[in-house]
């Protein structure tokens, strides 16, 4: 329990990390994750580097539509030109893996750039709409320009080497995952605390007033989709390096949902929330495909009444947690700490 | 070109774009009063024409009464779902609202798995399969049976909300819910309302795109696309959601008539989303909608 | 809170089954069925047709007197899905054989199972991918690529009418796309002319320009690839009102029972290739079998799609293989089961097909079947036509 918690001056009062408690845990947590390739199996690894994968793009999404409040339905679309771009960069190109994933991220985030012009022009709905129409544009384009994209034939990736060290296995892949989640996680926690960030939280709360005091608009939202973008291409890159293989059906508007559904069930405009969304949806499903094993194996004509049920289970989930949790997981890890922070005199 | 394939691609593209207009009704109708884009619109669609196909199939009832059967099922669906559903979420953030529709839309598409099979099933026949032939164009049943339901269905809200008193109190509720409260209108009757109104373009739509295509349980698919035509025609404008149907419909016949060679098929689909880009450059709240004018 | 908790709770309760990796040493097949998502209606009647071979081999003493394991997971028809269920699978029950929910998760696992996995493998789908020995010896498909398929009703058609006018009509996904590069070339070959290719989405409510297109070209045959029902059936009709002549044929996918209801009286217009024998052909010993166990053990059922009858084809083979790869040295591995795939030949399978020999992974055969508006059903109109 932290008493005396007071701060002297304003770099203190931003330390992320900011109670040796904090600290150790977190510590704690990091030795679990080194552990954790060496006691779980192919089908846990192969999860866990996929969760690293939703962690990287729930964050661009979150920073777009979280912390600035624009609203993105094309998420996906960026997710798949950044995987498109590596894909044939390593194989078109020869480029080596490790400077494909930056250029994917960096055509990405052009590819934002371009996109976030509308949101100059428009709010809200009207936003979601140009973002839902540029997703299927560049659905378009994946499988109609064969030249690059080899259509819907795919693209097959060789595996990540550094000199004669291939990465093949998921535990291999993992370590890369691991890095660039670190990377990802730790930029963005900054960026929130930074000029940028407070500039982000301004429009998203009122963009009119935002820009009376000085903050230019039209830089700071392109900046946002700019940096949104290059974290989806990232995870797209990364993604399908770890699949070695890229088609276009990869990229279908349900990803964009996904995402949004981590976002918005983790927590809109946190960081961790995203961490807990990436978690919550990439797991949940998984854990109702076994539970719906382990009910098949005792009843197993029941097959076509219990699989569909877990689309009903997974959708009310969703429904519940927004209609009795709104802001999210975050919202709720948050009111655990504090509940643990005053106890026991929680009152 | 040949002038008489460009006049009948035209008015098959007029009599699709009533079918679009018809769906975009359902949206745009809830989205006037609750300012709420409802995303579950296609799995609405989708139960209509099931609840309709097993009025037909299994009761065995002349085609008018299963229609009733459904509009009254639609009404139902309405007004057990916004208290239940989107009440709850008065004030929360769009988009969080949008991801409950989502939800919303998954619950529903498990539970028509359930009840029915995942098979495809054809529609029995309920209207004459003879087209219309004008003098200088054909036009195939269902695609005309679709635009006469669109053209009615339009119509019917217009009249509802020009003269009704339901109506009016819906308008007004659109336009500045306080003041509505305070003039007695009961808010949450006019939700629910709104919802029911949608419902019911929605599973006209599904009837009309289950003669066409034959249904099944994933055939909301088409609903996105429909957004084109409401940010062409305005999210709150329902003269708005038939004409911006129509422009789509041509539009999009257009792009498979002269474009779709170019590029090797595909052109017809995607043109919506580009006339969505262009529309939001130039016009931004579509032909009809409402114009909001900040100034700073 | 107790959200949180009950979620803690159940993620420790299921890595339990997880961390055991279980080295079973009778045969075990796992597969990945679209038991939900487009395919549902395939999925379904595969995996019922899956479970329906293993009982009735396992009542005929399995394999050598081992009993066949048999176990399946719903891929969703979404690829992160289908890969995450097939680790899974394999992870909990290290199978030799497995089966996979589409063309897209074969594409993407094909490289790990040659490498890592080395297990015997189909899938739901027809691609040639599925279908090089030189490239994959795992992957295999009990059926003609779409390729063959493709060729088969161009054989036929240019027996029928030399020369004539070829669409191809087909869908903007993988599946659509897949045999029309090798379409093209089998056109050519036949002294066949294409002289037009419309493209539609799967659900395409409005296919005017497409038909007029067709109409304008004075195509005498449209070949559909990549559709299920609709809008095969919107296009069928639409081309009447349009005065569109042509005659309408498709592949493996949409030659089953639904089209032919979609159709109505339109029914006799439709022509179709596939590959098995169908539910409604009684006098076919293995469709006689197939009913009579049906019968027995799902009363309510009264029809088995050829979706059943690919997956039942696929497991006969699976339970063949492992049949055969048990006498060789070193027992039932996937690298034995990919030599006794080679190994089939001429085997018998009671009319389901013509006797079976296993060619480039892939069995290359064929029978046209026409809609029959009155009966409700397919009439073959052709014997089985082989693809060389």
């Amino acid at each position: 329990m932290r008493c005396g918690d007071y701060k002297e001056n304003y770099i203190k009062d931003e330390e992320i990390f900011q109670s040796r408690f904090v600290k150790f845990w977190l510590a704690l947590f990091f030795i679990f994750l080194i552990v954790f390739p060496f006691i779980a199996n192919a089908y846990m690894l192969y999860i866990a580097n996929m969760i690293g994968f939703a962690v990287i793009g729930a964050i661009g999404l979150n920073l777009l539509t979280g912390f600035t409040g624009q609203i993105s339905l094309g998420h996906a679309a960026f997710i798949g030109v950044g995987a498109y771009t590596s894909a044939i960069l390593i194989t078109k190109y020869g480029v080596s893996f490790w400077l494909s994933i930056p250029l994917a991220g960096l055509v990405s985030a052009l590819a934002g750039l371009v996109i976030g012009i509308p949101s100059l022009r428009v709010k809200g709905l009207y936003l979601c709409i140009a973002t839902l129409a540029a997703q299927f544009i560049f659905g378009f384009v994946f499988v109609h320009w064969e030249s690059m994209t080899k259509g819907i034939t795919g693209i097959h990736i060789p595996p990540p080497r550094i000199g004669s060290l291939q990465f093949v296995t998921e535990k291999d892949f993992y370590w890369i995952t691991i890095v660039f989640v670190v990377l990802g996680v730790g930029y963005a926690r900054n960026l929130v605390r930074s000029k940028m960030g407070r500039a982000f939280v301004a429009i998203r709360d009122r963009d009119l007033a935002a820009e009376i005091m000085g903050i230019n608009l039209f830089r700071y939202k392109l900046t946002a989709f700019a940096i949104s973008s290059f974290y989806a291409g990232v995870s797209g890159a990364l993604w399908v390096s770890f699949l070695k293989v890229v088609i276009p059906e990869h990229f279908p508007f349900m990803l964009c949902i996904q995402y949004l559904a981590m976002v918005i069930v983790g927590g809109l405009g946190s960081v961790i929330g995203s961490i807990f969304g990436a978690v919550f949806m990439t797991l949940v499903p998984e854990l109702l495909n076994v539970l719906s094993d382990m009910v098949k194996s005792y009843a197993p004509g029941m097959g076509k009444l219990i699989i569909p049920f877990k689309q009903v289970v997974f959708g009310f989930l969703i429904v519940s947690f927004l209609i009795f949790e709104p802001r999210g997981l975050a919202e709720i890890w948050n009111r655990i700490k504090k509940f643990f922070t005053l106890w026991p005199f929680s009152y | 070109m040949d002038i008489s394939i460009l006049i009948q691609v035209i008015v098959a593209g007029l009599a699709t774009g009533g079918i679009y207009g018809l769906i975009a009704l359902g949206f745009v109708l809830i989205y006037k009063a609750t300012s709420v884009l409802n995303l579950a619109m296609g799995e609405f669609m989708t139960l209509g024409a099931f609840i309709c196909f097993t009025a037909l199939t299994m009761i065995h009832v002349p085609f008018w009464i299963a229609f009733a059967i459904t509009i009254v099922f639609a009404i139902v669906l309405g007004i057990v779902i916004e208290p239940l559903i989107l009440r709850p979420m008065i004030g929360e953030p769009i988009i969080s609202v949008i991801m409950v529709t989502i939800g919303l839309g998954a619950i529903l598409r498990g539970l028509m798995y359930m009840i029915w099979d995942p098979t495809y099933r054809a529609f029995p026949q309920i209207f004459s399969p003879k087209p219309l032939k004008l003098g200088f164009a054909v036009v195939p049943s269902g695609l005309l049976w679709g635009f006469i339901f669109a053209v009615i269905t339009t119509i019917v809200f217009i009249l509802i909300f020009k003269f009704s008193r339901t109506g009016v109190a819906m308008r007004a509720t659109a336009n500045d819910q306080q003041a509505a409260l305070s003039m007695g209108v009961s808010v949450k009757r006019v939700f629910a309302l709104s919802w029911s109104f949608g419902a019911i373009a929605a599973v006209i739509g599904g009837i009309v795109i289950g003669n066409i295509s034959g249904i099944n349980i994933y055939m909301g698919d088409i609903g996105l696309a429909v957004l084109s035509v409401i940010i062409l025609g305005g999210l709150d404008s329902i003269e708005g959601a038939i004409l911006g149907g129509f422009i789509v419909g041509i539009l999009q016949n257009l792009a498979g008539l002269y474009i779709d060679p170019l590029v090797g098929g595909g052109a017809k689909d995607v043109a919506p989303f580009f006339i969505v880009l262009i529309i939001l450059m130039i016009r931004p709240y579509g032909l009809f909608g409402k114009v909001i004018i900040e100034r700073v | 809170m107790k959200k949180l908790g009950l979620f803690i709770l159940s993620f420790i309760l299921c890595l339990g089954p997880f961390s055991i990796a279980m080295a079973q040493k009778s045969p075990t097949i796992c597969a990945v069925h679209p038991f939900t998502g487009r395919f549902a209606f395939a999925g379904i009647e595969g995996s019922a047709a899956m479970q329906d071979v293993v009982d009735m081999a396992n009542e005929g003493g399995g394999v050598n007197g081992k009993k066949i394991q048999y176990y399946w997971a719903d891929g969703e028809y979404k690829d992160d899905v289908g890969i995450a269920a097939f680790k899974r699978l394999y992870a909990q029950y290290n199978p030799q054989i497995m089966f996979g929910q589409s063309t897209g998760m074969t594409k993407a696992l094909g490289p790990e199972i040659k490498s890592r996995y080395k297990v015997l493998y189909s899938a739901y789908t027809m691609t040639s991918e599925a279908a090089n020995p030189k490239e994959n010896p795992y992957l295999f498909i009990a059926a003609p690529t779409y390729t063959e398929q493709f060729g088969v009703l161009l054989k036929y058609i240019a027996k029928e009418k030399p020369g004539a006018n070829i669409a191809f009509f087909y869908s903007d996904t993988e599946f659509g796309r897949e045999p029309i590069v090798a379409g093209r070339e089998i056109c050519k070959k036949m002294g066949l002319n294409l002289v037009a290719e419309e493209v539609s989405q799967v659900g395409g409510v409005d296919i005017t320009t497409q038909v007029l297109d067709m109409k304008g070209k004075k195509v005498d045959y449209c070949i559909f690839q990549g559709f299920v029902s609709n809008p095969i059936a919107a296009v069928i009709k639409q081309s009447k009102d349009y005065g569109l002549n042509a005659k309408f044929m498709g592949t493996f996918w949409s030659t089953e029972l639904q089209l032919l209801r979609e159709l109505g009286p339109l029914a006799d217009e439709y022509t179709g290739v596939t590959a098995y024998s169908f539910y409604f052909q009684e006098d076919v010993p293995m469709v006689k079998k197939i009913r009579e166990w049906t019968q027995k053990k799902y009363p309510k059922v009264e029809y088995r799609s050829q979706s059943y009858m690919e997956n039942y084809m696929t497991t006969l083979l699976f339970v063949e293989c492992f049949k055969r790869a048990d006498k060789m040295a070193g027992g039932i591995t996937g690298d034995n089961l990919t030599k006794a795939l080679q190994s089939i030949k001429n085997f018998d399978v009671g009319g389901l097909m013509p006797p079976v020999s296993i060619k480039s992974n892939s069995i290359p055969v064929g029978r046209v079947y026409r809609g029959n508006s009155k009966t409700v059903r397919f009439d073959p109109i052709s014997d089985w036509i082989r693809m060389e």
